[in-house]
């Protein structure tokens, strides 16, 4: 008899994708860099998903940005968005989504890895984003730390602390 | 409509091939982040017309972006606020400047060209055309399941209108409730989104079993795309489009130094002579 074809983790992944696109819709525009729930998304894909599904479920992301569909932060889209100034976060969702996967796994599915994997996975998305933004825009480490990370800070607290409790509430719904 | 939905149509774009409609994304995307004021300005017009000759209603447009519209205006006048320089005016001692008013009038022109150049994608795109253009660029690609891929962003694009429908009601039913009044942060970060993510997931569990019963599988007949024959002219428009939006002084400098050397200083015999013999190149 043939193997039944993997579709749950296929639409589930499908689902976060679509998530994290609409995440990015929900933006504050603070100095070059808005502030947006699509992290939180993508941190929660590496919490539920995995690093495997969730690195997939973040590719197919960028991917669908790329192509052309309004799914970048504030409805943005294009290869110019993705290799922009504030492209640097978006390609950082990538290593982010694969570290918070493997924290998870690795300590066990309880609220204190998961705080652990958040804050790993954004500290991340910031070795990516604020780096690129000091070069996109030829400016100094300070400046490029003021602009595009300490405004975010508070909201990246709330935001892991929302994922924790979210993350623990949703595990029992899903059926990998 | 919504920002991600498609409009029914017989325009040249609606029957553009969709691989060179995302190329033609892809330039204009990259070309913007190189652009000022005049190539901003050009490409406006152009997305203009395009918006108009596509049978999209302008007003409607700027309803389903204003909440970005009003976003863009905040991004202003911030960068208008933060950026040194030269002050323009102040009042209640805030100074606003003039190279933080130009950087933040030029970063909110990119973004908002970029939000209308994926709309108009989107808006004349068919969700099952994109993934057939996903699956066709992904297929050289090696170690990348192109067609399960393919299957996903069908999957993301069903999903994408259910959660925009199920967030809304949500948050309805939230605010009857008088959840928003809530002060914590967290707690209405989570009577948000905890609701909403049962909801899709349930959702979600429906649409697996409503696959499964279907015996739902990746191997299904590959795309076929159909051309306008027009894609070659549309690649070439676009092409030109980005090197004026990039290099719109420099072209026009390089133009005009080229009609004055054959029209005021040689007589017009020598324009002939000069385009036979390629004496005179446009990129001197």
């Amino acid at each position: 008899m043939p193997q039944a074809y993997p579709l749950r983790p296929l639409v589930y992944t499908a689902l976060f994708v679509a998530l994290i696109s609409v995440g990015a819709f929900i933006a504050i525009p603070i100095g070059p860099v808005p502030i947006v729930l699509q992290n939180m998304f993508v941190l929660l894909a590496g919490l539920i998903l995995g690093p495997a599904r969730g690195l997939a479920c973040v590719a197919v992301y960028l991917l669908v940005g790329l192509a052309g569909l309004p799914v970048f932060a504030g409805g943005t889209s294009g290869i110019g968005k993705l290799f922009g100034p504030t492209g640097g976060y978006l390609l950082g969702y990538l290593p982010a989504v694969l570290v918070t996967g493997v924290i998870s796994r690795t300590l066990g599915e309880k609220p204190s890895s998961d705080i652990l994997a958040m804050i790993a996975g954004s500290v991340i998305v910031y070795a990516a984003g604020v780096p690129w933004l000091k070069i996109a825009f030829s400016l100094s480490w300070g400046k490029a730390v003021a602009a595009g990370m300490v405004p975010f800070l508070l909201g990246d607290i709330l935001k892991i602390a929302a994922g924790v409790v979210i993350a623990g509430k949703i595990r029992p719904f899903v059926k990998i | 409509m919504n920002i991600f939905s498609f409009r029914s149509g017989n325009t040249a774009l609606h029957c553009l091939d969709v691989r060179y409609k995302a190329v033609l994304v892809c330039m204009v995307s990259l070309a913007l982040l190189k652009s000022g004021f005049a190539g901003c300005f050009v490409c406006f017009l152009v997305l203009f017309w395009l918006v108009y000759a596509t049978g999209i209603s302008f007003v409607h447009l700027v309803g389903q972006l204003k909440w970005f519209i009003v976003l863009l205006a905040v991004m202003f006048a911030v960068r208008s606020l933060t950026v040194p320089g030269t002050p323009a005016f102040g009042f209640w001692g805030i100074v606003v400047t003039r190279e933080g008013m130009t950087q933040g009038a030029l970063v909110s022109m990119r973004f908002f060209l970029v939000m209308m150049t994926g709309l108009l994608f989107s808006a004349t795109t068919r969700p099952a055309d994109l993934k057939s253009a996903a699956q066709w660029f992904l297929k050289p690609v090696p170690f990348v399941p192109e067609k399960r891929v393919a299957i996903m962003i069908s999957l993301v694009l069903r999903f994408l209108p259910l959660i925009l429908t199920q967030g809304r009601q949500v948050s309805d039913a939230v605010n009857a409730r008088c959840g928003n009044l809530n002060k914590n942060p967290v707690r209405r970060i989570r009577y948000l989104v905890l609701p909403l993510l049962k909801k899709t997931f349930l959702a979600a569990d429906s649409l697996c079993l409503a696959m499964d019963a279907r015996c739902y599988s990746e191997d299904r007949t590959d795309p076929v795309f159909t051309t306008s024959g027009k894609e070659m002219v549309f690649l070439m428009s676009g092409l030109c489009l980005c090197l004026v939006m990039v290099f719109p002084a420099h072209l026009l400098s390089q133009i005009t130094f080229w009609l004055e050397l054959q029209f005021l200083v040689d007589p017009p015999i020598n324009l002939l002579y000069s385009l036979k013999y390629n004496k005179y190149s446009l990129l001197l």
